[in-house]
């Protein structure tokens, strides 16, 4: 028991340490800019496909989903509304992180504990690039900035979907329907958006990346990298969205 | 930097960029439609109920949207101070007069404030404004009447209920006519008989046609009346007459009431025969001494005839009776 702790605690240590040393490391020169935008093109770009068709079908099957239950007192027209706050609020960062944290996480965890299995780590710091901020820092800060860029997709494909399945069944001009949409949300759901999509993006990478540089060596240990690093991503992003609306609701009040 | 490099940051860039523009569009449109970014002007209005009202909730000017609410704070004691800008742009169409009252846009919808009326006249807001604020229909109030909208109709469908039982029962009148057939019988044969009724008036009114018909026309006694004014003179001439003969009348009706009251009076012979029960007495004693002397007197003649000396007489008289018979014959 007394070890479990122990060994609990030195996990604490090292991730702050992990997490002081990117913080460090992030700010300080060379900067692997080539390497950065290559990770972008990674986290970004290679994801987009699957992250906005995923978009799109949330907008609309939670649109369909939403339907019946304001028909029932006949207050459809409020469904631009509700989609609105329902997207920008919550759905759009989530959904994009939980995919990116699928697709992403298991890529850079498994990348990265498959380098550390064939010591490519090890050799790379002998040769005399530092592997912390060639690995590490170009990836977490892919993750940070692709993940709201993403998530702005996912928002105005997500409100698309929605508007679809709007029009399949009323009459509604997209117009009218953005219009319905920007009334309904507030500058600081806005805000809410980035930071959420930030923080999960940061998130990610994060937890991806200290998966898989720790990860115990050998074979099984790709595996286990890959695996945890999707979980934990997406478990710690669960618990910050948690704490967001929780400091949002405090926040919100004092602002407006 | 290789060529495939150079194209990754393209189109990195290009992603990040689209990216950035969905987010820079929906803060623009949010921004514009919330008027963040065009001048307002701030006005304020006193409520002591605002009812749910939030910073953020729209202004309506007829209907328009013309601006948000600002802030809302209180000042005392049921005394809420709602601050709102309105966009400047229609500030021009508002007047300072406006009577700010809380609404909502639908029946389940926000709270809103509608500013109502505006003279004219009178000049437009400005900047630092305090706008009077009106009582609204709110929903409780409206919830009220219709409760008691609904004990009155409870009421009356109450009462309707016992009049419909009524009448089934047959009582009152309506239930009567309704279900006694008697009545329904004389109904009927009253009305047949309206029917007749009205076939003479029918009749008489047409009788009476034909008849102002020929008073219209120039004969007929009642025209000479009420168009020659000859007729006229000697009617009034024959009345003056009438009158004379009446005073006269009156005059002879005095004297026969004089008459009357003398013959109830005794000074006088008719008034005693009429009046004096004693005198009545004596008159009959003298009328029973009378038929009783007349009795006597007759049994007298008889006694007479048998008399010799008038037997010869009455013989006489037989005899030339029966010559005067016999000539006839």
């Amino acid at each position: 028991m007394g070890r479990k702790i122990n060994n609990l605690l030195l996990e604490f240590a090292r991730l702050h340490r992990f997490l002081m040393r990117f913080f460090r490391e992030v700010v300080s020169p060379p900067f692997e800019f080539k390497e950065i935008i290559r990770q972008c093109y990674e986290v970004g770009w290679k994801s987009f496909p699957l992250i906005s068709l995923t978009g799109f079908i949330v907008g609309f099957v939670f649109t369909k989903q939403s339907r019946p239950s304001l028909e029932e007192f006949g207050a459809t027209s409020w469904l631009p509304a509700l989609i609105s706050i329902a997207i920008v609020r919550a759905l759009a960062p989530l959904v994009t992180a939980l995919i990116a944290s699928g697709k992403v996480g298991s890529q850079i965890g498994a990348e990265l504990s498959s380098m550390n299995v064939t010591e490519q780590i090890d050799a790379m710091e002998v040769s005399g690039t530092n592997p912390f901020k060639f690995l590490i820092v170009s990836r977490i800060v892919a993750t940070t900035l692709m993940i709201p860029v993403l998530c702005f997709y996912v928002a105005g494909i997500g409100l698309f979907g929605g508007y679809l399945s709007i029009t399949s069944k009323d009459d509604l001009s997209l117009l009218s329907f953005f219009t319905q949409v920007f009334e309904s949300i507030q500058m600081i759901d806005l805000f809410a958006m980035v930071l959420r999509a930030v923080v999960f993006g940061f998130t990610i990478g994060f937890a991806s990346c200290y998966v898989g540089y720790y990860s115990s060596k050998g074979t099984e240990g790709v595996g286990i990298a890959a695996n945890s690093a999707v979980v934990a991503s997406m478990f710690i992003v669960f618990i910050e969205e948690l704490l967001i609306v929780q400091l949002l609701g405090f926040i919100t009040p004092l602002i407006s | 930097m290789s060529a495939s490099e150079n194209k990754r940051s393209l189109i990195v860039g290009l992603f990040v960029f689209i990216g950035l523009i969905i987010l820079v569009a929906g803060i623009l449109v949010m921004g514009t439609q919330q008027n963040k970014f065009s001048k307002n002007i701030k006005v304020t209005a006193f409520f002591k109920d605002v009812k749910g009202l939030k910073v953020g909730n729209n202004v309506w000017f007829s209907g328009v949207k013309v601006g948000i609410i600002k802030e809302i704070a209180f000042e005392g004691v049921e005394n809420v101070r709602v601050s709102m800008n309105i966009e400047e742009k229609n500030s021009q169409f508002i007047r300072k007069d406006v009577v700010a009252t809380l609404g909502s846009d639908g029946l389940i919808g926000n709270s809103i404030i509608s500013l109502v009326g505006g003279n004219p006249q009178t000049p437009q807001i400005a900047d630092g404004d305090v706008l009077k604020s009106g009582a609204s229909v709110g929903m409780e109030q409206m919830m009220g009447m219709l409760q008691e909208n609904g004990t009155n109709l409870s009421v009356i469908t109450s009462n309707f209920a016992k009049l419909s039982q009524q009448m089934v029962d047959g009582k009152g009148t309506v239930g009567a006519l309704m279900t006694d057939d008697d009545i329904a019988n004389n109904l009927k044969t009253s009305v047949q008989s309206m029917n007749k009724v009205m076939s003479d008036a029918n009749v008489a009114v047409n009788n009476l046609v034909a008849l102002t018909q020929k008073l219209n026309s120039n004969q007929g006694l009642i025209h000479d009346l009420t168009t020659d004014t000859k007729v006229f003179a000697s009617l009034r001439e024959a009345a003056a007459q009438l009158q004379g003969v009446t005073q006269t009348a009156n005059a002879l009706v005095e004297n026969l009431n004089q008459t009357s009251a003398r013959l109830n009076d005794k000074d006088n012979a008719i008034g005693v025969l009429t009046n004096d029960p004693e005198a009545a007495n004596e008159i009959k004693q003298i009328l029973r001494n009378l038929n009783t002397s007349t009795q006597k007197l007759d049994d007298n003649m008889e006694a007479l005839q048998s008399n010799f000396l008038f037997r010869g007489f009455f013989k006489k008289r037989e005899k030339e009776a029966d010559k005067v018979a016999e000539e006839i014959k």
